[in-house]
């Protein structure tokens, strides 16, 4: 980073425009050779084995393209592929919207000006910045009956109640409600930041001519944060994909397949099975529905005129 | 867009906090305006406490004696016996890889990911909306798809099970963190004070040296404490990764609850062990750690 200390390009200023050009792609070469290693090398990579029949088994597979499309027509009749996309879907959809509003409810109640309510609020963060698998082992213990003081709490009162990870018909439950708590400070953080920026004039014309809380909230404040709600949706269903501690540590995946999300599965055939151009193909769906949640993302966000990448 | 003014910050102040003052003033309304606000704090320290309890109850277990680990009493005397057993056996290495791994990648992405996010501040070409884009993409992609390339390919050139291979494959997120970030940092820094070092004669990055960085320095040091706690925090590479050598903690924890299930105060020793430097760490960069977490979805 040894700058060329130069007197030059006080003479030339189209020189030293040109100096700086180059300065400046030094400066980003490197990295956009290095991410371009790691990351679109990879992408190339995975995109070429999930044509191919590679696993362990077969490493004669690696480089044979003679039927390109096998992987990809195998998902199409796996049921086990097709019931996870499902488990994905429910999961997703009822753990975000569950964040969602939690977060939501939690920013509302937070957005006071108060020093005990401004000191709590970053405790409210805690859950987001564990690592996953901390939050992962609280929830095991918190689930699993003989260690759990829940469990214990309510057979004390009479009401005894079977491991909810074990029980194929609350398993998926018990995995969004760990994963709510672990992601609603993101939307909390999302809807304070934005509750901060809206203007008080309009509130307070409203409030002067009579409107209650609720109809403040309906007509006002919504609006005004309608659009962070929904970046915070699609930002947290992207993530929902990755899932993956969670489901490691509290049910494997299990009862049976209740639990298990496409990218467990993806990773059970990769790691487990060692399919890797069948777990390729499955990386590769997923890749592609990630890469369209993003693309909507962007647009949204080139929508509203805020677009800071012109 | 300047990111001195963090938006996204958490002021003790609000603007919107203000509304409430209105309401205290309206004659008759003083008395119950109070209650309501009591109120208000009263339920938001028992939500707390509620939303807190799992976590809590995770770490007074890591204190108890091992043979009653799972009293209901909340009196009893705390012991430090768990930490000891765990780091007497190999949590302690696994610790140290996961320090080990964790800053590598940090510098590494800071080197490599700090000129380029001035660089594409501070010049305006063609393709910057697309690398922007690009950027953003690597942070969204599913680790799976990295892992099975990075798998096979360190299977083959003998980076499997390396604390070197580990902090490589961390550097396909934490690079756009760095990039992201800094870019906002970056803006910050008033170009006039560049532009007057230039004509004192300095080149592009000396002038980057001496004048930007160390003015944009706080925002390094937020920047290296999020890639740090975004590669400790990471399970999924490290469990695919590693076997023995560079096993990090996270996968040590795992371990341990599938091959010593039963000892529960190990376990949740281990657990509070290992977020113990994440929760120090994010009182620190309590301010920018929102917009680290938040990086692409908001407009800084």
């Amino acid at each position: 980073m040894a700058g060329s200390v130069s007197i030059r390009h006080a003479a030339s200023p189209r020189g030293w425009e040109a100096e700086r050009r180059h300065a400046f792609l030094f400066g980003l070469a490197p990295s956009l050779l290095i991410l371009g290693a790691i990351t679109l090398v990879p992408a190339a990579a995975l995109l070429l084995i999930s044509l191919t029949p590679l696993n362990l088994l077969d490493p004669a597979g690696t480089f044979r393209f003679d039927d390109p499309l096998v992987n990809y027509r195998q998902l199409l009749d796996d049921p086990r592929f097709i019931g996870s996309l499902w488990v994905q879907v429910r999961l997703s959809l009822s753990s975000v919207t569950l964040q969602l509003a939690l977060g939501l409810a939690i920013a509302l109640l937070l957005n006071a000006n108060s020093r005990v309510l401004a000191a709590i609020r970053s405790v409210f963060l805690i859950p987001m910045v564990l690592p996953p698998i901390v939050v992962a082992l609280i929830w095991k213990i918190l689930y699993t009956p003989d260690v759990s003081p829940l469990h214990r709490a309510l057979e004390q009162i009479g009401l005894p109640l079977r491991s909810l990870i074990a029980n194929p018909d609350t398993a998926l439950w018990a995995i969004s409600i760990a994963e709510t708590w672990q992601w609603f400070p993101f939307t909390m953080l999302m809807v304070l930041a934005a509750l901060q920026m809206i203007p008080d004039e309009p509130l307070e014309a409203a409030r002067i001519d009579g409107a209650n809380r609720l109809q403040l909230f309906r007509y006002i404040v919504l609006p005004y944060i309608r659009p962070v709600l929904v970046v915070c949706a699609l930002f947290r269903l992207i993530d929902s994909f990755k899932a993956f501690p969670l489901i490691y540590v509290l049910t494997n995946g299990g009862p049976g397949t209740v639990t298990e999300v496409t990218n467990f599965y993806g990773f059970i055939q990769a790691f487990n099975f060692s399919y890797w151009g069948y777990a390729s193909a499955i990386a590769v769906v997923m890749l592609v529905a990630v890469l369209a949640i993003s693309w909507s993302i962007s647009r949204f966000k080139g929508s509203d005129g805020n677009e800071r990448h012109d | 867009m300047n990111a001195t003014t963090d938006t996204l910050g958490l002021p003790p102040r609000g603007s919107a906090a203000e509304h409430d003052v209105p309401a205290l003033r309206r004659p008759g309304a003083r008395p119950l305006a109070w209650l309501h606000r009591h109120g208000r704090v009263a339920l938001a320290v028992v939500l707390l406490l509620v939303l807190m309890f799992p976590f809590l109850w995770l770490v007074q277990i890591a204190f108890r004696p091992a043979e009653g680990a799972f009293d209901d009493s909340l009196l009893f005397t705390p012991t430090l016996e768990a930490f000891r057993a765990l780091l007497e056996g190999n949590f302690a290495r696994s610790f140290a890889n996961s320090l080990l791994v964790s800053s590598l990648s940090t510098v590494l992405s800071l080197a490599i990911g700090v000129p380029a996010a001035y660089a594409l501040t501070r010049w305006r070409f063609r393709a910057r909306g697309r690398v922007a884009l690009w950027i953003l993409i690597t942070r969204m992609a599913p680790p799976i798809a990295f892992t099975i390339p990075f798998f096979l390919a360190y299977r083959w050139i003998g980076l499997l099970d390396t604390v070197w291979g580990l902090a490589l494959v961390y550097l396909t997120f934490n690079l756009a963190v760095v990039i992201w970030l800094m870019q906002g940092f970056f803006e910050a820094v008033p170009a006039a004070l560049e532009e007057a070092a230039w004509i004192d004669g300095c080149g592009v990055w000396s002038a980057f040296w001496r004048v930007t960085l160390p003015l944009a320095a706080p925002g390094v040091a937020a920047t290296a404490v999020l890639c740090f706690i975004f590669s400790w925090n990471d399970f999924f590479y490290a469990l695919i990764l590693t076997r023995t050598q560079a096993v990090t903690a996270p996968v040590a924890i795992v371990n341990f609850l599938q091959y010593e299930g039963w000892e529960w105060t190990k376990i949740a020793a281990g657990g509070t062990l290992v977020m113990l430097p994440v929760v120090a760490f994010t009182l620190l960069v309590r301010k920018y750690l929102v917009r680290g977490l938040t990086a692409g979805g908001v407009k800084d």
